[in-house]
């Protein structure tokens, strides 16, 4: 073989490796499918949606607020569903900046943290929300929420209450979906209405809540925040490049207070 | 009777003779000595056995334990490289995924990300990697373009999206062989 055509065939098969060794550009959907899904990287913080809605303007946070959450629930799902949306009313308290209401909110999560029996760890956090609510550390703040987040879920996991993790991150993302289709029926932006969308979110959370046991799955506030998110699913459906309308806003809106008012209620089924 | 055994005979039914001892002293052949030698083998043996069962546990956990710590390692090196994201006012999330990647084989992530958002993805890896990729794909499993940072063991990708939903982020070893990694992200 002559050298140039050598250093052709060399070429070729240099380029045929490195077709073989480079990713794909569009994945297989079975990949997608196998693809690393966990509660601490695929569900989104609180924070994280408030962040997105803030863009387009600052919407009126002190309007959000709602009235103290029961500290004396006495079913520990209910309380673990409580415990998330108080984390999410924690982050509402951050993006207002409102010290006291930090502190507050901050208070009421180690109790209900405490009804559930969790570690010494999380009560401890409670004094730090405190210490940077009181330097105005609203960055430090909202790390500081996620953290005792994921503190409540890890001693969970170590008590054997895992199945409980879940209910917490469903709480912390119905409020705060609560929160923000509220915001943006009162100020309609077709920004704003874009973070509404999440299917996927909802079906994982759907999914890992029909991964629970049958003894939780079946006490009946489960079963119908459960049931209740099969409708939400399909509400935040809507194609990738438009916004929802108003109307579509206010049916999301409509549907997550629901689960809120069953969650909250003092005689919840 | 006469007992069948002597210093160079396999061990078959030993744990009879063994429990026997004081009676076969006075078997024809036997010596005392030899079944406590006997005796001594089969424990030794055994001890033998019991202790090399004992390393390899040690052995195994403290591999178990190189493995965590290679993953802090990791962990450590994602940090390091998310932190310079916080001087740009980017949150750092809490949560991250640990593991293990080989070469040709990235791990996959789904993410839940919000149109409006900036968000950066990070990972850090430990020796013997030496490159790291980070790609981006959309719910569809197109490649979306990203700001991409790479220095060795440690990679970025910087990504706003237009639309909310779910992304995956793939996690490649482009040079370097197996090795554990860490990802995490921030926002803002």
């Amino acid at each position: 073989m002559k050298r140039p055509t050598r250093l052709l065939v060399a070429a070729l098969l240099l380029v045929c490796c490195a077709l073989l060794g480079a990713e794909p550009a569009r994945l297989p959907p079975d990949q997608m499918a196998k693809a690393i899904r966990s509660d601490s990287i695929s569900i989104p913080t609180p924070g994280e949606l408030f962040a997105a809605l803030e863009k387009p303007g600052k919407p009126n946070w002190t309007g959000q607020y709602r009235g103290p959450v029961s500290a004396t629930y006495g079913n520990r799902a209910q309380i673990a569903l409580n415990l998330g949306g108080l984390i999410a009313d924690g982050f509402i308290a951050v993006e207002a900046q409102d010290c006291q209401q930090v502190k507050n909110i901050g208070t009421d999560i180690i109790k209900l943290a405490k009804a559930l029996g969790v570690s010494q760890n999380v009560l401890s956090r409670g004094n730090s929300i405190n210490e940077f609510a009181e330097n105005s550390e609203w960055d430090a703040l909202q790390e500081e929420l996620e953290a005792t987040q994921n503190e409540v879920k890890s001693s969970m996991q170590t008590h054997r209450d895992q199945d409980l993790i879940i209910l917490v991150s469903v709480g912390g993302w119905i409020r705060g979906t609560q929160v923000v289709s509220a915001s943006v029926m009162q100020n309609y932006d077709e920004r704003s209405a874009k973070v509404l969308r999440q299917p996927a979110l909802v079906a994982y959370i759907h999914s890992k809540m029909n991964d629970i046991s049958p003894e939780l799955h079946d006490e009946p506030l489960v079963k119908e925040v459960s049931n209740q998110l099969a409708g939400v699913e399909k509400l935040v459906s809507f194609p990738p490049a438009t916004a929802p309308s108003a109307d579509d806003v206010r049916k999301v809106n409509q549907a997550v207070g629901r689960i809120m008012d069953e969650i909250q209620s003092k005689n919840a089924k | 009777m006469k007992l069948p055994l002597s210093p160079n005979q396999p061990l078959a039914g030993t744990s009879f003779t063994e429990r026997n001892w004081p009676i076969t002293v006075k078997l024809e052949g036997i010596h005392r000595g030899q079944l406590l030698s006997r005796s001594a083998a089969i424990w030794t043996r055994n001890g033998l056995f019991l202790l090399l069962l004992i390393l390899a546990c040690i052995c195994i956990s403290i591999l178990h334990a190189a493995e965590t710590d290679q993953e802090v390692e990791a962990r450590k090196t994602a940090l390091d490289l998310a932190g310079a994201f916080s001087n740009d006012g980017f949150k750092m999330r809490d949560g991250h995924w640990c593991g293990t990647i080989k070469p040709r084989e990235p791990a996959l992530i789904a993410v839940n990300l919000y149109a409006g958002n900036q968000y950066w993805f990070t990972a850090g890896a430990t020796a013997p990697a030496k490159r790291l990729a980070l790609n981006v794909y959309d719910e569809t499993g197109k490649q979306v373009s990203t700001e991409a940072y790479n220095a060795g063991e440690k990679a970025a990708a910087g990504f706003s999206p237009t639309s909310s939903g779910q992304y995956y982020i793939s996690v490649g070893l482009t040079e370097g062989a197996e090795s554990s990694v860490c990802f995490v992200y921030s926002y803002k």
